[in-house]
């Protein structure tokens, strides 16, 4: 066989296979019942939503950005749950699905801001006594005890007796008070608290200096001379 | 001779607050700062986290029915135009023309302004509690009845409860700590006390020297001779001595420790 049929024939293979994926991956799809809008790009129905949704899908229009987020990692396979930049996990069966190593590790590993609240330094609680075991479904997944149509009835309810749907809105991990954080996910937490704090460096950056300066004049003024006018001198 | 300032319902009021307001400090700090070495021994003094709890609501209750008990005593006083008379606590143009002068003064411009019977910082002291102390009883009792609360407001106004329940508390604790103390103690005109509140009178050399204008006012109504009281007695004296320095003490060594222990509070 010369060389060029060998090329050809290997062209010939290579197409036949790109066509043979192409073909399978379109009957595949189909075979799901998939909306798609091309074989290289998958619309997964929201019901069946994994949560995991690439950048250019929560865009109002379904294109890639021009420019693209400095530092943002754009996976080689971008549908693996490790490469997808955008992770909506508030409802998922397993809230930590798709999670390297994460057996080994503790709830504190990562989510250190969520135990520096009343109930885990003061009243001691682990963080499965209210969340429950594995696996811990996302706090809006339908069946979750957390949902908080029935959160005071599971959750709280276990040690605050009477409790309602309104007492289970207290916000048990709430954000810093003062941080961006709080200004989107809690404004009125966050204006109350720069409130107070104008209200207390304003009391006190004027009293202290008051108390301050009353003490230093009546330390070089002898008794009886404070209220004698100047006037009276000459 | 002494000049009466203050009635023996005045001084009770006032030793009630000192007292509440002292507990309430000790034990609610005892347990801000329960995972510092230092909230932890003081919450020993009253037997623990949740003791320190139980005191600090029913002291705190207390507390609220004393300012409810002193409105009620308020609103029987009230006479028409005294409202606003040269011996109201309500504040007026002159406490503003005097704040200005004393600004001067601490400047070496002019002398210190001439005062009436209520200095402006001491009408700040009085008024000042009545917008710390149902702050606290409010967000307090809230606090205390969280499932009741909810039923009234939603459940995230504990959050806001809790924030301004601190530092509120934060603010009266560290006022009185620091400028009233200084005021009532350690400024050189009152060292070593301000004795007024405790013995209800202040020798007349002292109401010349800083409350002139009102000592002229009474001398000019005849009233001068009726105000005047016997000195307290020394064991009297000696009592509210050790009493309030006592309480500076404590307070002080309160203050210190809030601040030096402060970054080892967990919570946000």
């Amino acid at each position: 066989m010369t060389g060029m049929k060998r090329c050809k024939n290997i062209v010939i293979v290579c197409g036949a296979i790109l066509l043979l994926s192409l073909i399978f991956t379109l009957e595949f799809a189909s075979a799901q019942g998939e909306e798609v809008a091309s074989p290289l790009r998958r619309y997964k129905e929201y019901e069946v939503s994994t949560g995991y949704y690439e950048e250019y899908e929560v865009l109002p229009r379904r294109e890639r950005p021009m420019v693209e987020i400095p530092g943002v990692r754009q996976g080689l396979f971008p549908y693996s749950p490790s490469a997808a930049t955008v992770r909506i996990r508030t409802r998922l069966a397993d809230s930590h699905q798709g999670i390297k190593f994460y057996d080994n590790r503790r709830c504190e590993d990562c989510h250190i801001e969520q135990t520096r609240d009343i109930h885990t330094v003061r009243a001691n609680l682990t963080c499965r006594q209210c969340h429950g075991g594995e696996p811990i479904a996302s706090i809006n997944h339908y069946f979750s005890p957390m949902n908080p149509i029935r959160r005071h009835a599971y959750v709280c309810a276990k040690c605050h007796e009477g409790s309602s749907a309104s007492f289970a809105s207290y916000v048990i991990h709430e954000p810093s008070p003062g941080s961006m954080a709080a200004k989107t996910s809690f404004p009125v937490l966050y204006y109350t608290y720069w409130f107070m704090v104008v209200l207390l460096v304003g009391t006190l950056g004027v009293f202290i200096p008051h108390s301050f300066l009353v003490g230093l004049r009546e330390l070089f003024t002898k008794k009886g001379e404070a209220t004698k006018d100047a006037d009276d001198e000459h | 001779m002494n000049i009466k300032r203050f009635s023996v319902v005045d001084r009770l009021f006032h030793l009630g607050l000192m007292l509440t307001f002292l507990i309430q400090a000790a034990t609610g700090f005892s347990r801000l700062y329960i995972t510092t070495t230092w909230g932890k021994k003081l919450c020993y003094l009253f037997g623990g986290y949740e003791n320190a709890g139980v005191i600090h609501h029913w002291v705190g209750s207390i507390m609220t029915a004393l300012f409810v008990v002193h409105v009620l005593c308020l609103l029987t006083k009230i006479k028409g135009k005294r409202i606003f008379g040269p011996d109201s606590l309500i504040p007026n143009l002159s406490d503003f023309c005097n704040i200005w002068k004393k600004f001067l003064w601490f400047f070496g411009i002019g002398s210190t302004p001439e005062l009436d019977r209520w200095a402006y910082w001491e009408k700040f002291d009085y008024w000042a509690v009545f917008w710390g102390l149902p702050l606290l009883a409010v967000t307090g009792l809230m606090l205390m009845y969280p499932i009741a609360s909810s039923r009234i407001m939603p459940g995230w106004s504990l959050n806001i409860a809790a924030l301004l329940h601190k530092a509120e508390a934060i603010l009266a604790v560290a006022y009185i700590f620091i400028v009233h103390f200084f005021i009532g103690h350690l400024r050189p005109s009152s060292f070593p006390m301000n004795e007024g509140m405790f013995s209800g009178g202040v020798s007349l050399e002292d109401a010349m020297e800083e409350k002139p204008v009102w000592v002229k006012r009474l001398k000019k109504e005849g009233n001068l001779e009726l105000v005047m009281t016997s000195p307290p007695t020394l064991w009297f004296r000696v009592i509210y001595f050790i009493f309030g320095y006592a309480a500076l003490g404590f307070g002080i060594y309160l203050m210190v420790n809030l601040i030096v222990y402060s970054r080892y509070v967990s919570l946000h």
